[in-house]
């Protein structure tokens, strides 16, 4: 098989300055094309900035924006990943992630996992996705997009390899914070990323695409990074902290079945167990009878004996 | 104010480090401080519109480290340090002022702030524009009012140098409150705000400003022989590793005191920090209309359309 170039754009976005972000992504996408890329990732609001407060209204775009399809037909035999904040029909504002090829969006994540705590504020301006799929890609696999923190919930990662994902890919903009004296890289949230990028790889046996974004908004600064890891939990490929730049890495994609076919984690995985253990879990929770505690419309409703009332006050 | 007991603080091993005591939780990889706050003062400024700098140097450490980051961001010739002395400053704080712009190669300018200052509280037994109290002000009053003077000198010279002013302070003043609200706290962006002094003291012996400096006691300079550390009775080191632990770290009093700290402390430092809230931050607006400014209009400083042209 032949190998698969990823090229991971670690840039500088321009805060809520669209148009030099898009010229930015169109560069920079014929520069991948040129070194021979297969798959593009540009990081998290790589098209808007990230604190963007109450501007993220004013930068937003529909899936189906001119902006985006003229960006989307530079992609005649590339794969991209990129994120710009959506505005849906009913216009609620997503961060969202989009998958251009051969010249279409042919899918688009919103971000599941909206930080609101500590320094960041992102529910206060955005509506949450509520839908995890994988998408089926030209590059003969199936690819889980997500963005920066929703690969800090573990069901995320899981989910993506068990919908058929071989290719993991997290979008982001990290704010770097925690500067520490004695560890690997000198600051804390490196260290974290790191951590979880290659043990997700490693559980899941699948490759972990990660591009975080450099530069600073306001007094935030992110700290890049990037990183490609192998199904077996190893670094492809370490981009530089803070430093912008285009850098590619050459993965084969066959170590997928290598590693599954020595480490069969994800054919020992039993989701239906899981399943049952978080019905009984989330009813539990909230205190309710297993059936009420179902989502509305969705099948089962759980395996143990009925009867049992909600104890509502 | 006696060093905290079981404060399990090492020897520092490298020479460097030698020049000051630094608590162990509080070292930080300097190359990465330095590369954060000169891409910090880099963008501020590019971001605003601006190339150029200007900062009040005081002749201490923590204005010497902005000159040298600064500098190392934008080039000397684009920075300007202003020595601003009222008649009873130490000599040697312009001294220093003086081997950091040498060492440097960056413009200064000096002005003397002593008619200024002594033209509102007056001066040997003559009246100034203050009144007859003046005369015989209390110290607070006249070390805000030259914190002050300094502030409108910066200012006034940010118009003809063409450049943004910009701040000095550190973390551990922040959080106690030692600073004059308008005064030396004021700026268009503080690129040390989140450093404690013993990490701008590590910072400052990474980048190379001179150890005269990095040595000797800080001190606001507001009367001959005077020291932070006198003045608020415990040491920097001491001082810094609580408020790590109290802040950053949300430790409670009674975990505080297992650190090592008599409540006294651990109670007059919570006092400090809660009594300074407002100087941190901006003042409030009475919430009225639909959209106020802080509360429910929250827009970043820079955006399109906010630099100058």
């Amino acid at each position: 098989m032949q190998p698969l170039r990823i090229a991971l754009a670690q840039l500088a976005p321009h805060l809520g300055v669209l148009d030099d972000n898009l010229a930015r992504h169109r560069e920079l996408l014929a520069q991948a094309r040129e070194a021979g890329a297969g798959l593009v990732v540009f990081p998290e609001l790589g098209l808007t900035g990230y604190q963007l407060q109450d501007l993220a209204a004013e930068v937003a775009m529909r899936k189906d924006d001119p902006r985006l399809l003229d960006l989307a037909a530079e992609t005649h035999g590339l794969s991209a990943v990129l994120s710009f904040v959506e505005e849906a029909d009913d216009h609620r504002l997503f961060i969202a992630a989009a998958l251009l090829e051969d010249g279409e969006v042919r899918f688009v994540h919103r971000k599941l996992f909206l930080p609101t705590y500590g320094l960041f504020d992102e529910r206060r301006f955005f509506a949450a996705g509520d839908r995890l799929r994988v998408v089926d890609s030209r590059l003969g696999v199936k690819l889980g997009i997500a963005i920066c923190e929703d690969f800090w919930h573990l069901g995320v990662p899981e989910t993506l390899a068990l919908d058929g994902a071989q290719i993991l890919i997290n979008v982001s903009s990290s704010p770097g914070r925690d500067l520490a004296a004695v560890n690997e890289v000198g600051l804390g949230t490196a260290v974290s990323w790191r951590t979880l990028m290659r043990t997700y790889a490693q559980l899941t046996t699948s490759f972990v695409v990660f591009c975080n974004r450099v530069g600073m908004d306001e007094t935030i600064s992110f700290w890049g990074g990037s990183e490609v890891i192998g199904p077996s939990g190893n670094a492809i490929f370490t981009a530089p902290l803070f430093d912008e730049g285009l850098y590619t890495v050459d993965v084969e994609l066959g170590d997928v079945r290598r590693e599954r076919i020595g480490l069969p984690l994800l054919r020992d995985e039993r989701p239906e167990l899981h399943l049952r253990e978080l019905r009984r879990i989330l009813a539990h929770r909230t205190d309710l009878d297993l059936d009420e505690a179902s989502e509305e419309g969705a099948p089962g409703g759980g395996d143990a004996p009925g009867g049992r009332r909600a104890k509502l006050s | 104010m006696n060093a905290a007991p079981g404060s399990g603080r090492e020897e520092p091993s490298d020479g460097a480090e030698r020049l000051f005591e630094l608590p162990p939780e509080l070292a930080i990889d300097t190359a990465i401080a330095r590369r954060v706050i000169v891409d910090f003062i880099g963008n501020q400024l590019r971001q605003a519109g601006f190339s150029r700098a200007l900062l009040g140097l005081s002749g201490g450490i923590d204005s010497a480290l902005v000159a040298f980051l600064a500098a190392e961001a934008i080039g000397p010739e684009n920075l300007l340090c202003v020595l601003m002395p009222y008649r009873t400053s130490s000599p040697e704080s312009v001294e220093h002022g003086r081997l950091v712009v040498d060492r440097l190669g960056c413009a200064s300018d000096l002005v003397d702030i002593s008619p200024m200052v002594d033209g509102y509280f007056g001066r040997g037994g003559e009246v100034g524009a203050g009144g007859e109290a003046g005369l015989d002000s209390a110290p607070l009053r006249r070390g805000n009012f030259m914190a002050r003077e300094r502030m409108c000198v910066l200012y006034d010279r940010s118009v003809v140098w063409s450049g943004l002013v910009v701040g000095t302070g550190n973390k551990t003043e922040s959080l106690i409150g030692y600073t004059t609200l308008f005064g030396d706290s004021a700026c268009a962006f503080n690129p040390i705000g989140d450093l404690y002094k013993s990490q701008v003291r590590q910072v400052a012996a990474a980048v190379g400003v001179p150890e005269a400096i990095i040595r000797k006691a800080p001190s606001a300079d507001l009367w001959p022989g005077q020291t932070d550390e006198a003045e608020a009775g415990f040491s920097y080191p001491e001082l810094d590793r609580l408020l790590f632990w109290m802040i950053d770290k949300r430790r409670t009093d009674e975990e505080l005191m297992a650190l090592g700290y008599p409540l006294a402390m651990v109670e007059r430092v919570k006092r400090l920090v809660a009594i300074s809230e407002f100087k941190r931050q901006v003042p409030p607006v009475a919430k009225l209309g639909p959209r106020t400014t802080g509360v429910d209009y929250l827009y970043p400083r820079r955006r399109p359309g906010s630099a100058r042209k």
